[in-house]
This record gives C-alpha cells, sequence and structure tokens, in this order.
C-alpha cells in the first residue's frame, strides 16, 4: 500500500481476469453468499478485534514450526511485515465491505505468492490452520448462542472460500501469463529476419508452424519490409515438417499483404510431398512464387533485384554490378 | 481534411495526412481525376502511409480512382500501406487489384520512372 | 477500524475500462467509432495487428449501418469468458435484411456499395451474430479474444 502503482497494477491484472462486478457477484451467489453473512460478518468484528493477536501468533508459530514454510521467514523485517499485513487481512474478513477493493485486495495476496513461489498446498495447508484458529475462538466467544456461532462460521467459511478461489486464481494466472510470454520469446527467438543484401531479406523458419506461430511470423514479416525497406523476402520452409491448409492459407495471405506494400515473398523448400498434400487439399498456390531450395530462392531474389552474380576471377560475360 | 496534391514533373502526389471520411476520399477522387486531364500527367502517386485503417469503402474507392486514371493515361501507385493495413486487406479479402503499390514514396516515383522510361523519355 | 481509503479505489470501480457508445448519423462518426474500438483494444492488450482488424471490422458495420439505416449506433465494450475479449455491437432501427442468409454469401451487396460488408467482417472477428427483422432493424454482435 506504501507502492502507489500496486492499485493499478492488481486492477489492470483483475480486469485481465475478467474479474467485474458481475462476473464476483455471480460468484457469491454461487457461495451463496449474501446480506445476512455481511450482517453476520460484521457482528463478528468486535470479537475479531480482540482475538486478532492471538491467532496470529497461533498462526505463525505453526508456520515457524515447519520447515517448508519456516525458510519464507528467515529475516526477522520480513516476519514483523507478513504479521502486520496479515492481522489487516483478519480484520478485513470481518470490516462487512466485500466489493472491488476487497477483490482486488485477495488478488494482490494471490500475486504476492506467486512472487515468493509459495507452493498451493502450503497456502491451502495455512489457510486451513489459519481457519481452525479462528474457529476455536469463535466457538469459544459465542458459547452462550451456538446458532450464531454456526451460521456466523459458515459465513465465514463463504467468504474464505471466495478468497481462496481468488488467490489460487491470481496465482495459476499469473504461471500462465509467464508461460505465455516464454513461449512468445521463444517464439520469436525461433523466426529470424536476416538482411542478406540491401533489400532482401531471408527468413528461414524451422520446427512446426501453429496458429499463434504463423500469425507471429506474418506480423514479424510485414514489418521487417518495412523496417528494412525490402523488395524481396525468400521465405524457406525447408525445416517445417508439415504443412496444413489452415498454415498454407496464412502463408498465402502473408504473401499477398507483403505484395500491397509493394514487396514479393519467393518461397523455399516447399518439399514435394507437402506440396503434393496441399494440391490435394484445394490449396491454390498459383498465387504464391515458390522454388524448390533455399539456393533456388536466393537466385530468383537476385534477379528480381537485378543483381548478376559471378565468381571473382570468372572471366565469363557478367560482372557484378553491385559493387559499382 | 482535404489531401493536398503536388505536382512534381509529369507526376502528382497526393498525400493523405489524417483518417479520411467517405467524403474526403469521394473528394479526393474527384479532385485528382480532374487535375490528371489538366495538366499533362503521366503518374500518380497515392501516398496512404498515414491511414491505420483501410476498410472496403476505402479499397474500392482507390481501386476506381486507378482505374480512371488508367483511362485517362497516367499510371496509379499507391504507396505507405501499413503492415497492420495490408494483413486486415486480405484477411477482408479486399484486393487493389489493377493498381500498382510500393513500399513507400521514393520506390513509388522510382517505379513510374521505370515504367515511363520504358515507353519514352521524360523529364521532370 | 481499518483506517484504509476504500472509497478512493473504489471510484475507480470495477468498470475500469468500460462501455462506449458511438451515435452513427454522418460519415465523420465511422471514424470517431473505429477510434474508440481501437483505443479500447490497445488497452486491452491487442496485439496492433489485432487492433487494426477491429477497427477495420467496426468501420465496415459503421458504414453498414450509415448506408442501411441512415442511423444507429456502435457499442464497444471489453469481453471475458477465462480469456480477455472485445465485443462490437452494431445496432441500427432501419429496415432490416429481409435474406440474412443471402447477405452473408460473398460478393452480396444490394446498394453497390459493400463488397465484402458482412461475410468479410465475419472472417476477421472470432465470433458473429446477426439478428434482423425486416422493418424493425438489424442488431450485429461480434467478439475478438486475445490470442
Amino acid at each position: 500500500m506504501a507502492d502507489p502503482r500496486q492499485p493499478r497494477t492488481t486492477l489492470a491484472l483483475m480486469r485481465e481476469m475478467g474479474l467485474t462486478e458481475e462476473v464476483v457477484a455471480r460468484r457469491k451467489a454461487f457461495l451463496e453468499f449474501g446480506a445476512e453473512d455481511v450482517e453476520r460478518l460484521r457482528g463478528l468484528h468486535d470479537l475479531a478485534a480482540q482475538y486478532a493477536d492471538g491467532v496470529i501468533e497461533d498462526f505463525y508459530s505453526h508456520l515457524l514450526s515447519f520447515e517448508e514454510t519456516q525458510k519464507f521467514f528467515t529475516d526477522p523485517a520480513i516476519l514483523a511485515r507478513v504479521k502486520a499485513a496479515q492481522k489487516q487481512y483478519f480484520l478485513e474478513l470481518t470490516q462487512g465491505q466485500y466489493d472491488a477493493p476487497y477483490v482486488e485486495d485477495r488478488l494482490r495476496i494471490g500475486v504476492a505468492h506467486e512472487r515468493i513461489n509459495l507452493p498451493i498446498e502450503l497456502y491451502l495447508g495455512a489457510y486451513n490452520f489459519y481457519l481452525r484458529t479462528v474457529m476455536l475462538r469463535l466457538v469459544e466467544g459465542y458459547k452462550n448462542n451456538p446458532e450464531q456461532s454456526t451460521a456466523t462460521l459458515g459465513s465465514l467459511l463463504k467468504l474464505v472460500f471466495l478468497d481462496m478461489g481468488l488467490a489460487t486464481e491470481t496465482y495459476l494466472f499469473r504461471r500462465e501469463r509467464t508461460i505465455r510470454e516464454q513461449q512468445e520469446a521463444i517464439r520469436e527467438i525461433s523466426t529470424p529476419v536476416l538482411p542478406l543484401r540491401e533489400r532482401l531479406l531471408l527468413l528461414p523458419i524451422i520446427g512446426a508452424i501453429d496458429p499463434p506461430r504463423a500469425q507471429q511470423i506474418t506480423t514479424q514479416l510485414l514489418q521487417s519490409i518495412r523496417a528494412h525497406r525490402a523488395k524481396v523476402v525468400v521465405m524457406d520452409i525447408t525445416g517445417v515438417p508439415t504443412v496444413d491448409s489452415a498454415i498454407a492459407n496464412h502463408l498465402i495471405q502473408t504473401v499477398q499483404a507483403a505484395r500491397l506494400m509493394g514487396a514479393t515473398v519467393i518461397v523455399s523448400g516447399l518439399s514435394p510431398e507437402v506440396a503434393h498434400a496441399l494440391v490435394r487439399i484445394g490449396v491454390d498456390l498459383s498465387a504464391v512464387n515458390t522454388v524448390g531450395t533455399l539456393q533456388d530462392g536466393i537466385e530468383a531474389a537476385e534477379q528480381l533485384l537485378g543483381y548478376i552474380v559471378s565468381k571473382a576471377g570468372d572471366t565469363g560475360t557478367s560482372h557484378n554490378p553491385a559493387g559499382s | 481534411m482535404r489531401v493536398p496534391i503536388l505536382k512534381q514533373g509529369s507526376y502528382l502526389i497526393a498525400s493523405i495526412q489524417d483518417a479520411l471520411s467517405d467524403e474526403d476520399l469521394a473528394q479526393l477522387q474527384q479532385e485528382l481525376v480532374a487535375r490528371v486531364g489538366q495538366a499533362r500527367t503521366r503518374g500518380v502517386i497515392i501516398d496512404v502511409t498515414a491511414l491505420d485503417v483501410m476498410d472496403s469503402f476505402a479499397c474500392r474507392t482507390l481501386r476506381d480512382l486507378a482505374h480512371t486514371i488508367t483511362l485517362r493515361g497516367a499510371e496509379t501507385v499507391i504507396v505507405g500501406i501499413q503492415p497492420d493495413v495490408a494483413f486486415a486487406l486480405v484477411r477482408l479479402g479486399l484486393s487493389l487489384s489493377g493498381a500498382q503499390t510500393a513500399l513507400d514514396l521514393e520506390d513509388g516515383l522510382a517505379l513510374l520512372d521505370q515504367h515511363l522510361q520504358r515507353g519514352n523519355t521524360r523529364g521532370r | 477500524m481499518d483506517s484504509r481509503s476504500w472509497t478512493s479505489t473504489c471510484s475507480g470501480g470495477t468498470h475500469v475500462v468500460g462501455e462506449s457508445r458511438v451515435p452513427i448519423k454522418q460519415g465523420g462518426d465511422i471514424i470517431t467509432a473505429r477510434q474508440q474500438g481501437r483505443a479500447l483494444a490497445a488497452q486491452l492488450g491487442f496485439s496492433s495487428a489485432d487492433q487494426t482488424l477491429i477497427a477495420t471490422a467496426i468501420s465496415e458495420m459503421a458504414r453498414n449501418i450509415l448506408v442501411y439505416a441512415k442511423v444507429g449506433e456502435i457499442i464497444v465494450r471489453p469481453e471475458h469468458n477465462g480469456k480477455a475479449g472485445i465485443t462490437i455491437i452494431a445496432h441500427d432501427a432501419g429496415p432490416g435484411i429481409p435474406d440474412i442468409n443471402r447477405a452473408m454469401q460473398n460478393g452480396y451487396s444490394t446498394s453497390g456499395s459493400l463488397g465484402v460488408g458482412l461475410p468479410g467482417t465475419k472472417r476477421i472477428m472470432d465470433e458473429f451474430l446477426i439478428v434482423s427483422e425486416v422493418g424493425k432493424g438489424t442488431t450485429v454482435t461480434m467478439k475478438k479474444w486475445k490470442t
């Protein structure tokens, strides 16, 4: 809360996870969490404030007595800080408002746990202990009114499950996002754009192409055309094991888009098997300039650009105008 | 928003500066066609670098415009189509069939030069 | 009591990125509608290629409204279903489309203005639903999900 950036990033996260007012309302409805639960929890607040310190002490002595959880609190300063945060969390459970800022706060807890790599089983296990500790005190506090005790406990359980749901979901969401980002990074590395000559680019594609990668290749190719002012691009797919119709159509669209930008794409390395397969399933490759090998592709590209390549010392009829 | 049209030698260059409404586009079409007739124009370049969206109407207008200019004896090159725009056009199933395209103004001019030199000599 | 300021965060509320409605009455409104759509798509983290597709789809639908119904409305809003997305609704109270199946065929157009209109737009979106009643109007609901 000292960090003014934090609320904004959690808000963004909330949005990304699709946790709108309606979604949260539906979750509450599923938990049958209603106005009477809010009332009961609010009624518990004074009692909770009384036993808060005791609960926190019990909770941390439990965590510190296990090797798995101990290691997260080696620094006394951290321990003091999480204890304070925990107390605040504890009191929030009974403050009687469970709206957007409340949800946002639960997400923040999930984020914090993901950041320190707290295993989910430890989170759930710790929560279980926490709940049991609270339960004992609650039953004690309401011993003259067992009915109220049961009902309040029920309300608390609903809220706690809402919380656990939100925190674990955040946890998983962040994990998935990390994986997605890594995949994207790999994809980017896996499709380099190599300037071969002035205005000539080589795009060697290696490995299977799935739709996200196809999209990424398209974006990269079209943007490279602009960045390098390319006139001709050789897209070599020798290293692509299979090309289905969806991918082939995507490649055709990319070639057409490049043409709208004034560039020609030559596709090299289309194996005879793949070519046959594509023709059989009815993919029309006539709009695409295809050649057999990468070498053919580069030669065709050089020809389009007006280069005449000859060996040094070759006394043939041609000379290399690129040098002049 | 009016589109400035510059005359350079026997070429006309129309540089679109900002998102165009349909009315702006229709006006550009009229103006260009008229000016192709006035000066002995051999080539027309339409620079669409500033367009972040080209929908079917814009695409068809440009295609018709290129066609009309051809009928009036000049060539048209559309330059500066952005990567995202090019891809969106293809995905929509649109084409600029008939109109030539080039990367940017420089390439567009080079393309016109090349074509016209093939025909006869020309002074800028 | 907890002293934190609920109200300050509360004002941000859950509707961080909200819905926007653009009335379509004249040519310039088409530009406004697609700019709104692109801005929302950018905020939601769509790639620039997707932002362009979304803006183009809005442009097509807004022009449909103008050509066939004269007036209508474009609504853009965030969507979520486990993943993030955007919903675009194009609504008008115009004459309606008598034969939707035909209108969805490539190259079909009654006004001569829409070569790719509906089918082309459907292709660039992930979901496309059209409801039309002759004499009552047309509502097109389109969605695109983040990949």
